[in-house]
């Protein structure tokens, strides 16, 4: 019942004119950065943190999830359409693709739709009924837990968006904590990495290492690469028939249950949740001969999981405080420019924040069905502005976002030189996500390393002993022996290692 | 080896961790129990300089990989925004609109000085949207 109590609560709060606003801008800017190439998620909610400044903080949140949930909404409609491939919409590209070229776009767009909305109606149900209870288990870490949890977070998101090449991203999880930690140091007071410049003793800001990295160093790279895709000019016969509707229900279901999981482990999110789901259905699906080829199930399962994923992975963030992904990552930092500390006291002192954040989804939820469903035709036509004329915008964005962080254009040089910095690793082959985590998480990392061994005199027998951390730690043990085992074995083959699919 | 991208991913890390660590090393270290400001950067810069050495022995191992690296791009897009900097403080940012569009513009596939033209018109007037009715302090004219 007080479940029940709460999202009324909450849709109190999610159905103000302001919020309902702030819900359809999120949902709109997310499907449409969601579609386009070379936009995602993570670049654009770092463009829009720097506004959201001047919302109040509950329309601020709403919209940035929005952004983030509308946005797996609108990659697969790319994906299905036109092929084109998204961190969270690999698996997309191949049945959704597939009916495409059979000549069922229609009936491709609807499944993704009409399961993304199951998928995301169940998420939020868990959503409400877990977040508590884990806020409650929250209480019982301490720091060595929360180093533990932090640093399996970094090795899972290293193994999820490096495709198996773990080290890159742990090496740039590392990078990324390095750089958290130039400014002054917050308990000796000393400078650190400065310098003796002024400018750097704050520290570096978050949107000039996001919009550097995602921003500038993601529009050279697109540039370098020259794609050129040729927009959808099908036609879209949306309504299925009643056959076809009753394949969508049980793939759309076990997708969300599969999506939901995974979405709360660390280093999940979408792009685990996906791949998830689609393994399920070659198993488990009653037409698992077709999936491949263009079968709806293939389409169900992932775009359900993908839309549960996104809104589970905010169970992490406002019940334990850390976030799991480096999109979380971004949330949470809009949260403390708010003055918000995410984590288990969270829901208790701002109730409204949280119940109608978890209503405002469901709200969002039919805006994307409504936005992605019948109005599809309309959002395909914005791939006739070509990118050359969409890059020079959003560099002119990352500019004034930079700016109105102090109202001062030297700023401006720093996020060119992460633009810079972030292209160059691009090159190497390093992924800039874990670098953003790492960054974010690397002063409350530091902090609680600090205190553990406080506590300990010292010793680092307080990581093994203490069951939580332990546990943590072994989990991690366990993925760098598995890890070696495979490069030996792919060196004794000298053949080179199954990686897995990375985008 | 210049051109194994794997090769430079252990040396670049490897620079990474001896810039920090070197830095690091000379700040206070304090106790593990009571640590000062240099030894948590330390640690970490020793693991990142652990997992270069640990690629470029792996690179010994495995079969070479390209290095592609667009110098004309990064290099247009890093002067349209330094450009964009120094004329928006000498000069105005109505100025610098023109120059970062048309500069920037020089990376696209094609060129077109109809459509920059067009691009500018559009962000001169977001720009004086933001100005004027969200308040933000650009200096326009």
């Amino acid at each position: 019942m007080d479940i029940i109590n709460n999202l009324a609560f909450g849709f109190g709060h999610a159905l103000t004119l302001h919020n309902l606003m702030y819900c359809a801008i999120g949902c709109m800017v997310g499907t449409l950065v969601g579609l386009l190439p070379g936009l995602g998620p993570l670049s654009t909610i770092s463009l829009l943190l720097p506004l959201t400044y001047a919302i109040p903080t509950d329309g601020a949140l709403i919209m940035l999830a929005g952004i983030y949930y509308g946005a797996q909404y609108g990659d697969s409609v790319s994906a299905i359409t036109m092929k084109i491939p998204h961190a969270s919409s690999i698996v997309a590209c191949i049945d959704g693709y597939a009916m495409t070229l059979k000549g069922q776009t229609g009936l491709a767009l609807f499944s993704a739709g009409i399961s993304s909305f199951i998928g995301g109606t169940v998420a939020i149900v868990v959503l409400s009924t877990l977040a508590i209870p884990l806020g409650e288990v929250a209480f019982l870490f301490g720091p060595s837990d929360y180093c533990a949890l932090m640093l399996l977070g970094f090795v899972c998101v290293s193994f999820v968006t490096t495709g198996g090449h773990m080290l890159n991203g742990l090496s740039m999880a590392l990078v990324g904590v390095l750089l958290g930690s130039i400014g002054t140091d917050v308990i000796s007071g000393s400078p650190r990495f400065t310098f003796d410049m002024i400018f750097l003793s704050d520290g570096v800001h978050l949107i000039s290492v996001a919009l550097g990295c995602f921003g500038i160093a993601e529009i050279t790279k697109n540039l370098d690469s020259r794609n050129q895709f040729t927009p959808f000019s099908g036609s879209i016969k949306l309504i299925p028939t009643w056959p076809e509707f009753k394949r969508i229900i049980p793939s759309a279901l076990r997708g969300s249950v599969v999506g939901s999981v995974l979405g709360l482990l660390p280093g999940g999110g979408p792009t685990l949740a996906q791949f998830g789901a689609y393994a399920v259905e070659k198993k488990f699906s009653k037409y698992k001969h077709e999936i491949g080829e263009g079968a709806i199930e293939g389409v169900a399962g992932q775009a359900a999981a993908d839309e549960a994923a996104a809104r589970t992975s905010f169970i992490p963030l406002m019940s334990i405080g850390i976030p799991e992904n480096a999109v979380m990552a971004l949330m949470m930092a809009a949260f403390i420019v708010k003055g918000i500390q995410p984590g288990p006291k969270m829901i208790g002192e701002h109730p409204e924040l949280f119940w109608g954040l978890v209503a405002s989804m469901w709200i969002g939820n039919v805006f994307l069905v409504i936005l992605n469903v019948p109005l599809v035709k309309y959002w395909l036509s914005v791939f006739k502005i070509p990118y050359s004329a969409l890059f020079p915008s959003i560099l002119f964005f990352c500019c004034v976002g930079t700016f109105s962080l102090n109202n001062n254009l030297d700023d401006i040089y720093i996020t060119a030189a992460f633009g810079l910095l972030g292209y160059m690793f691009l090159r190497l082959g390093l992924e800039a996500a874990p670098l953003m985590l790492g960054f974010i998480l690397g002063p409350m990392l530091e902090e609680n390393f600090r205190r553990a061994m406080l506590i300990s005199r010292g010793s680092f027998s307080i990581f093994v002993t203490r069951p939580i951390s332990g546990t943590l730690l072994a989990l991690i043990a366990i993925f760098f022996i598995w890890q070696i085992v495979a490069f030996v074995r792919q060196v004794k083959k000298g053949t080179p290692a199954p990686a897995a699919p990375s985008h | 080896m210049w051109t194994n991208q794997k090769v430079m991913r252990g040396l670049a890390l490897v620079a990474v961790s001896l810039f920090f660590g070197i830095q690091a090393y000379n700040l206070q270290l304090g106790t593990l129990a009571r640590a000062g400001a240099g030894l948590f950067p330390l640690m970490i810069s020793g693991a990142v300089g652990l997992i270069g050495i640990v690629m470029l022995i792996q690179a010994r191992f495995e079969a070479p990989e390209p290095m592609g690296f667009g110098i004309r791009n990064i290099s247009i897009i890093m002067a349209s925004l330094i450009g964009f900097v120094l004329i928006a403080h000498f000069v105005k940012v109505i100025v610098a609109i023109v120059y970062l569009v048309f500069v920037a513009g020089l990376a696209a596939a094609d060129y077109s000085v109809v459509r920059n033209v067009k691009i500018s018109v559009v962000l001169i007037g977001i720009a004086a949207c933001f100005h004027y009715f969200l308040g933000l302090n650009l200096p326009l004219l």
